[in-house]
């Protein structure tokens, strides 16, 4: 499972930045994932429960925010976002909104990004 | 007893809270592993393909004809999630291979391949084939510092296919559609398979194949070759 291994990196990550700040506890964690990227945020969320567990991240809120996709077209230098039906990841990343071309790169989407935490530590 | 003069302090462990800015991207992550076991393998250089592709779609067979029709020395990792079968299939060729078990992985990533490098005898390979996991969804996040990335289908998963994944066709650097004597068999229109990748990825090279028959195989190797000499 895809979300399994994202979800550890993620858990790994945030506990060694906990660590390194002194954290005696973690209030709260923010993840950014891109739309293009194929996790399932939900997926993800139950996880990250999961392996929280008996963790300074068990009893965290877990929130995550989705990074939307940008496009450069190659052919009339549009940069921006798509406007696209979020159910169709096809038409997502086949044409450029200004000029209907379809040699495009995606600049932004891709991410899954461990933003920060908030934490609670002694003075 | 408290001293006059001296108030008596009330112990309180005293809590703030912080905001820890982290911004560590796990994709990054993997990108910077995956540049890593590129750095490693031009060292040596090995050209490396991430075979990429839907279960039985054809990829170890298509190894296994390349072992032999390639006039290269030949280097493979197989992944698979957990069985050691499509190493075993390699062997056979007497050629350097490493199983790489995933174990609950439904995907290849650089820190895998970065350990199977250490098992392979790098400066006496020249092509070294990745055999994905048998998927084409999961592996589409995941670079493992491979040359070019070849994703291989075959008719026999549906003509809607390509149309239903297709960011691995996006990324993809050739694609291989197998299985074609058996288009009509399965009712898929193989055509419509090459104009979908097109649509997606519109200067990609599709090949269309049946390894059963011999066919296609020599305009893989010669655009593979195209690859190397880029």
């Amino acid at each position: 499972m895809h979300e399994l291994s994202m979800a550890d990196a993620i858990v790994k990550t945030v506990l060694d930045a906990a660590e390194k700040n002194q954290a005696e506890e973690i209030l709260e964690v923010t993840i950014e994932v891109g739309k293009l990227t194929m996790l399932n945020p939900e997926q993800l969320k139950f996880l990250l429960d999961v392996l929280t567990e008996d963790t300074l991240l068990e009893s965290a809120d877990i929130i995550i925010e989705e990074i939307p996709v940008e496009i450069k077209c190659n052919s009339c230098s549009y940069t921006g976002s798509t406007n696209l039906d979020d159910s169709d990841h096809y038409l997502l990343i086949v044409k450029c909104p200004e000029c209907g071309e379809r040699d495009l790169e995606v600049i932004s989407g891709r991410e899954c990004n461990v933003k920060n935490i908030k934490i609670e530590k002694s003075e | 007893m408290v001293k006059s003069g001296y108030k008596q302090k009330k112990v309180i462990n005293m809590h703030k809270i912080a905001e820890v800015e982290i911004q560590h991207d796990i994709m990054v992550a993997n990108k910077k592993l995956a540049q890593r076991n590129q750095r490693i393998l031009d060292k040596s250089g090995v050209f490396s393909v991430d075979v990429v592709g839907a279960i039985g779609s054809g990829k170890t067979s298509l190894i296994e004809v390349l072992i032999q029709e390639m006039n290269y020395k030949i280097g493979v990792i197989a992944g698979d999630v957990i069985s050691k079968f499509d190493a075993g299939r390699f062997q056979k060729y007497n050629v350097p291979v490493v199983g790489l078990n995933t174990g609950k992985e439904c995907h290849l990533d650089a820190h895998l391949v970065e350990h199977a490098l250490e098992d392979l005898p790098l400066d006496r390979i020249d092509i070294l084939f990745i055999e994905n996991v048998g998927n084409l969804i999961c592996p589409v996040d995941f670079d493992l510092g491979s040359h070019m990335r070849m994703v291989v289908i075959s008719v026999s998963e549906g003509d809607d296919t390509v149309e239903k994944h297709p960011l691995i066709f996006k990324d993809a650097d050739l694609v291989v559609i197998n299985k074609i004597d058996i288009a009509q068999a399965v009712g898929a229109d193989e055509e419509k398979m090459v104009n979908d990748v097109k649509m997606l990825n519109p200067d990609v090279e599709v090949i269309k194949s049946s390894l059963k028959l011999g066919e296609g195989v020599d305009s893989i190797i010669k655009a593979i070759e195209k690859f190397m000499n880029e």
